[in-house]
């Protein structure tokens, strides 16, 4: 009697354990479908087009010699003393030959082709001009490091691609599910609840947010594309509130949502509509759409219906002309 | 596998904790130092994501630059001006950060590069950089025609090849005048003079 007493919390852990390991497993290592990741290719590839762009106009008045933002300032000058390539370039020539390569690995990763190599290129370079001049660095740019990084760990350009059309061609095959595509995602997906649940936490330490005037202090801004907006709070403090609130209640629903299987496509389809909104009211229209780019990586089901997961490393793989997936994979 | 992820998202718990504005704790400053800052902050992955949208406050309000020569009367250069978009949003990001680096030297720091940066601009190595900002509108009351308030001045120029910013207006922390950055020859020089004088017997 004893040792059954004594047994049941040692089964109870044992089992708790299995669940947790189960869980674990599952969510980090079932092969997953690697269309998902092609789609926050392309976009984020085409945002980060948007964001190179905007650098290009001041390239040399913030980083040529004799910039504003030049390296031997004091400590603290350009923020943090992060090792950065563009601090290598001492000349305007090769200034501008690193932002092309900047340019160009972004434009493969838009249209998949060099594969991790241009994800690496193209995440190192954005990462080495952001350090450059961290004071010019907005949320935009922050999500569309986290993005690119992640594209490094999947077959991001196994799909919609160059590469993907290459391999076709030669007859070989394409990865339809893989556990890499998996871990990409899963950190995709981590990253955006992270990114919310610090949103989130920022906001809920001001007053504004708390008492509902939010809504009017991101409208108020002079220059705001939503200023207008103003003129209508004024005339109804309750919807001022409302929107407020509205925002709070979104961030709540998606950092939670997107860990359960029931409401995780609702609240990533939610956040495609609600994020680029949020950007806009916020005066920072390219942070909505990064965000709304973390939210394709929930919004299409990754796993095949019939697919059983059997061990860690298992990958499916299919032949190049056809769309389904190896229920049973190889090993 | 499940090491090193385990591993990674416990550095970028760390980093969103350690890096939020509030500060954080010697524990966790000392372990992300360790562990985490020197391949996450390459990477540009080790950020806090704290940006609250908006908090109420002065800060929220729009901010830009405006530079003019100091001795020449000409029309001041005004920054982002009429430009738009994200291209605009960098440049307000940079007064914002001189307006709210304003208490410690690194606002300093940066308007003597602006306006290092500006000397070609200005056609003069006498600049005054100001950091110009317009506040939000009050909720309470009419709307009022927004106005421009200063929240940073600096005179920044370049004497016999060292750099020297004189703050200006009524916070000024550095009103006297003051070398903020010898010029690399002249650094050499003293270098080069102290070698001499340390080699001296």
């Amino acid at each position: 009697m004893t040792a059954i007493v004594q047994s049941q919390p040692a089964q109870a852990e044992g089992r708790l354990t299995e669940a947790v390991g189960r869980t674990w497993m599952r969510f980090w290592f079932t092969p997953a479908d690697t269309r998902p990741l092609a789609a926050v290719r392309i976009l984020a590839g085409l945002l980060g087009l948007v964001l190179a762009g905007s650098y290009a106009g001041d390239l040399e008045t913030w980083f040529g010699p004799g910039g504003m933002i030049p390296l031997d300032g004091p400590e603290g000058w350009v923020g943090t003393r992060v090792p950065s390539l563009f601090a290598l370039a001492r000349s305007t020539v090769i200034l501008w030959a690193l932002f092309g390569l900047l340019l160009a690995a972004l434009v493969a990763v838009t249209l998949g082709l060099g594969g991790r190599l241009a994800c690496v290129a193209a995440a190192a370079l954005w990462a080495s001009l952001l350090a450059r001049g961290p004071v010019l660095a907005g949320p935009a740019d922050d999500c569309l490091a986290v993005l690119l990084w992640c594209l490094v760990v999947g077959p991001a350009s196994a799909r919609w691609s160059i590469d993907g059309l290459l391999r076709g061609r030669r007859g070989l095959p394409t990865a339809g599910h893989s556990v890499w595509a998996r871990v990409a995602l899963g950190l995709v997906r981590v990253h955006v609840a992270a990114i919310t649940l610090a949103v989130l936490l920022a906001q809920l330490k001001g007053d504004s947010w708390w008492d509902g005037t939010a809504a009017w202090w991101l409208a108020a801004r002079p220059g705001s594309a939503t200023h207008g907006l103003t003129r209508v709070y004024r005339g109804s403090e309750y919807l001022m509130n409302l929107v407020t609130h509205a925002i709070v209640a979104f961030e709540v629903v998606f950092a939670g949502g997107l860990w359960f299987a029931a409401t995780r496509r609702l609240v990533a389809r939610a956040g495609l509509v609600a994020w680029p909104l949020i950007g806009v009211l916020a005066g920072e229209p390219c942070w909505g759409l990064a965000m709304a780019i973390f939210c394709v990586a929930a919004v299409f089901p990754t796993e095949a219906a019939d697919y059983t997961f059997h061990r860690y490393g298992t990958v499916g793989i299919q032949g190049p002309a056809t769309d389904t997936v190896s229920p049973r994979s190889p090993g | 596998m499940s090491v090193a992820l385990a591993f990674y998202l416990v550095g970028l718990a760390i980093s969103i904790a350690g890096n939020s504005v509030s500060g954080s704790s010697a524990l966790l400053r000392s372990v992300a130092s360790r562990l985490f800052v020197p391949w996450m902050a390459p990477a540009w992955l080790d950020l806090g994501f704290d940006d609250p949208l908006t908090s109420g406050t002065p800060e929220d309000g729009d901010h830009r630059l405006e530079l003019r020569s100091h001795t020449a009367a000409s029309d001041p250069i005004r920054l982002p001006g009429e430009l738009a978009g994200e291209r605009a949003a960098r440049w307000r990001r940079l007064a914002r950060g001189i307006a709210l680096a304003h208490a410690d030297d690194a606002a300093a720091g940066l308007a003597a590069g602006i306006g290092r940066g500006s000397f070609a601009r200005c056609g003069n190595e006498d600049v005054i950089v100001r950091v110009l900002r317009t506040p939000l509108a009050d909720r309470v009351g009419p709307p009022r025609p927004p106005r421009l308030e200063q929240v940073y001045a600096a005179r920044v120029r370049r004497v016999d090849g060292d750099l020297q910013l004189i703050e200006l207006g009524g916070g000024a922390r550095r009103s006297e005048l003051a070398p903020l950055l010898p010029s690399p020859v002249s650094a050499r020089d003293r270098d080069g003079a102290e070698d001499a004088v340390g080699a001296s017997p």
